[in-house]
């Protein structure tokens, strides 16, 4: 198809809006910080005349972001090796008996059920159940999220091992291997690109995520994650703007650093977790 | 006899191997199955319970009041301002996220230099946590937007859009907006992946224009997708509570006021537990059912490829 040179000008000025419309709010995150109150008083959208700190040193010396980011990291990391040690392993079960055990059709119909259910119904008495569980605690996010993103994952696995020909895996058996041999030698290196994209899926919502750990763990800072120090930080120092944005800075750069480098990853991760609903 | 005897082993030994076989695959399923289990659907059954009970919370007994709470939600005005406000949000959600996903995928569809970096640059708001999202278009709405609408004289911006009830609900679906589109965009330019490139050329030498191509051919190709995009959509609106809390906190004057925010506010800090509980499993029903029309039609509609 040949383009005229009018519609492409004017597809690269409409495609310089949009961008401008995404870019223009982040830049005023990232620069507001960095300039005095002065300055930042005259113009948001100039760029900074001197590197000004004051609000980083401020946040920086609290040892309450330092807290918040091991925490985020903290959870974010055991919840992933926590979900690819259990969820590959009863899908691989579910996947190859299905078809003849009526038990594992009903756990893998059991477990589906639990896509048509939002979180906001289970949200009260989950807050009961974990208080008397003692598990009101970043390790107690942990199993919570495992538990919670078993019908995404488990959707997600079996319908990729339906995919891999059982041939492989008979002919392991008649070798003598077991069953358990077979899986982790076997299988789980089939199915790698599957783990991958789920992995990058819950990871970036175990980051970002906000409602879970406001109902697990805003009892204290030591327990905050990134996003509950940021609300916090809303909720306290409502008219400092520097230090707000600050704040944000400082949370948004681990995952920027991340999409920088993982970015075709990230894309084909959270799409393939969507087009299933 | 010897071969009998044989296969008689054999026998065994595969039955040997089958039981320890379906053995592992119970061990298998027992820690997935316990956790989904124990952080699913207790707290379900849990909250059926409760919704039947009148216990606030945190007192040492409560009464059985059997299906009481539910007959007073279908009363409560607040809990119709709240599904009413939900369902415009969601209206104007759909609407905007359909209608600017297929936009945006058909600009970063066309061969243009540098179109992996814009298509980079859109995708980013996606990987930002909704909170960060709603906490940046605060400080922008309060502290960036009045002073230069006052400098360019627009009386609109002058003001918060966040302090109005008539604006509010725009403030916070611009910002769901803003981040939302990321993903449908993508899922739509992968649908457009999927239309034939001879259609395409058979309607260039029919001499079709381009809105009836997109209508005639494009379009029907996309119905998967934007069935897709539909319920994540309506999912998201009905369900919308980062942004608001991050945003408005319902206000001003309760016209942000969502289902999520309203369950949330009674549960933690009202005091009125189990009527929060009654009224989430009310909006869980609603969008069960939402679910369950959109896959069964979408299960009708697939085009055959």
């Amino acid at each position: 198809m040949k383009q005229s040179k009018l519609t492409m000008t004017g597809k690269y000025i409409l495609l310089g809006l949009g961008a401008l419309l995404i870019l223009s709010p982040l830049y005023i995150t990232i620069i507001t910080p960095f300039k005095t109150p002065m300055e930042n008083s005259v113009s948001f959208f100039s760029f900074p005349r001197t590197l000004y700190l004051d609000n980083f040193k401020t946040i920086l010396s609290s040892p309450r972001y330092y807290q918040a980011l091991l925490n985020t990291i903290y959870v974010t990391v055991f919840t992933l090796i926590g979900s690819v040690l259990v969820m590959p392993m009863m899908s691989y079960a579910i996947s190859r008996s299905m078809h003849t055990h009526r038990f594992y059709r009903f756990v893998y119909y059991f477990i589906l059920m639990g896509i048509f259910i939002p979180f906001q119904v289970k949200m009260m008495p989950l807050a009961k159940l974990m208080s008397s569980l003692r598990l009101l605690s970043p390790t107690g996010l942990i199993l919570l999220a495992i538990g919670s993103a078993a019908c995404e994952s488990t959707f997600l696995y079996v319908g990729y091992f339906s995919s891999i020909p059982k041939d492989i895996e008979e002919a392991a058996y008649i070798d003598g291997a077991s069953t358990r041999k077979t899986f982790s030698a076997i299988i789980l290196p089939l199915i790698t690109p599957m783990i991958s994209t789920i992995m990058i899926k819950d990871g970036l919502w175990m980051w970002n995520d906000f409602m879970m750990p406001l109902i697990v763990l805003n009892r204290t800072w030591r327990y905050w994650t990134l996003t509950l120090f940021q609300y916090n930080f809303k909720t306290e120092y409502t008219t400092d703007y520097g230090l707000s944005f600050a704040t944000l800075v400082l949370s948004i750069l681990p995952i920027m650093i991340f999409y920088t480098f993982m970015q075709k990853k990230i894309i084909s991760g959270l799409t393939s977790g969507a087009v299933k609903t | 006899m010897k071969t009998r005897k044989t296969i008689e082993n054999v026998r065994s030994l595969g039955n040997k191997k089958i039981s320890s076989r379906s053995l592992t695959f119970f061990l298998f399923t027992i820690p997935g199955l316990g956790l989904y289990t124990l952080f699913s659907v207790v707290p379900i059954l849990m909250g059926f319970y409760y919704s039947l009970t009148n216990w606030n919370g945190y007192s040492r007994s409560y009464d059985f009041i059997w299906f009481r709470n539910f007959r007073t939600i279908l009363g409560d005005d607040r809990f119709y301002k709240a599904l009413s406000f939900n369902f415009r949000y969601s209206f104007f959600l759909v609407i905007g996220l359909i209608s600017l996903s297929v936009a945006i995928a058909l600009l970063l569809n066309s061969k243009l230099k540098h179109i992996s970096f814009f298509r980079a640059i859109y995708f980013f708001p996606a990987v930002l946590s909704m909170l960060t999202v709603g906490l940046i278009f605060n400080q922008v709405y309060y502290r960036v937007l009045p002073p230069l609408g006052s400098l360019l004289g627009i009386q609109f911006f002058q003001q918060s859009l966040l302090s109005r009830t008539s604006t509010a609900i725009f403030g916070v679906l611009f910002v769901h907006l803003w981040q939302g589109l990321a993903l449908p965009t993508v899922l739509v330019l992968a649908g457009l992946q999927t239309v034939p490139t001879e259609l395409y050329e058979a309607a260039e030498i029919d001499g079709i224009s381009a809105v009836q191509k997109f209508f005639l051919i494009t379009f029907p190709f996309l119905i998967p997708v934007l069935s897709v995009v539909l319920v994540l959509a309506l999912k998201s609106g009905i369900m919308v509570f980062d942004y608001i809390m991050s945003m408005t906190s319902g206000g001003p004057g309760g016209s942000t006021e969502s289902l999520a925010l309203l369950i949330y506010r009674h549960g933690f800090a009202e005091d009125r537990f189990s009527y929060s509980i009654a009224e989430a499993i009310l909006a869980g029903i609603i969008i069960s059912l939402i679910s369950a029309i959109q896959i069964s039609a979408s299960n009708r509609r697939r085009i055959e490829l």
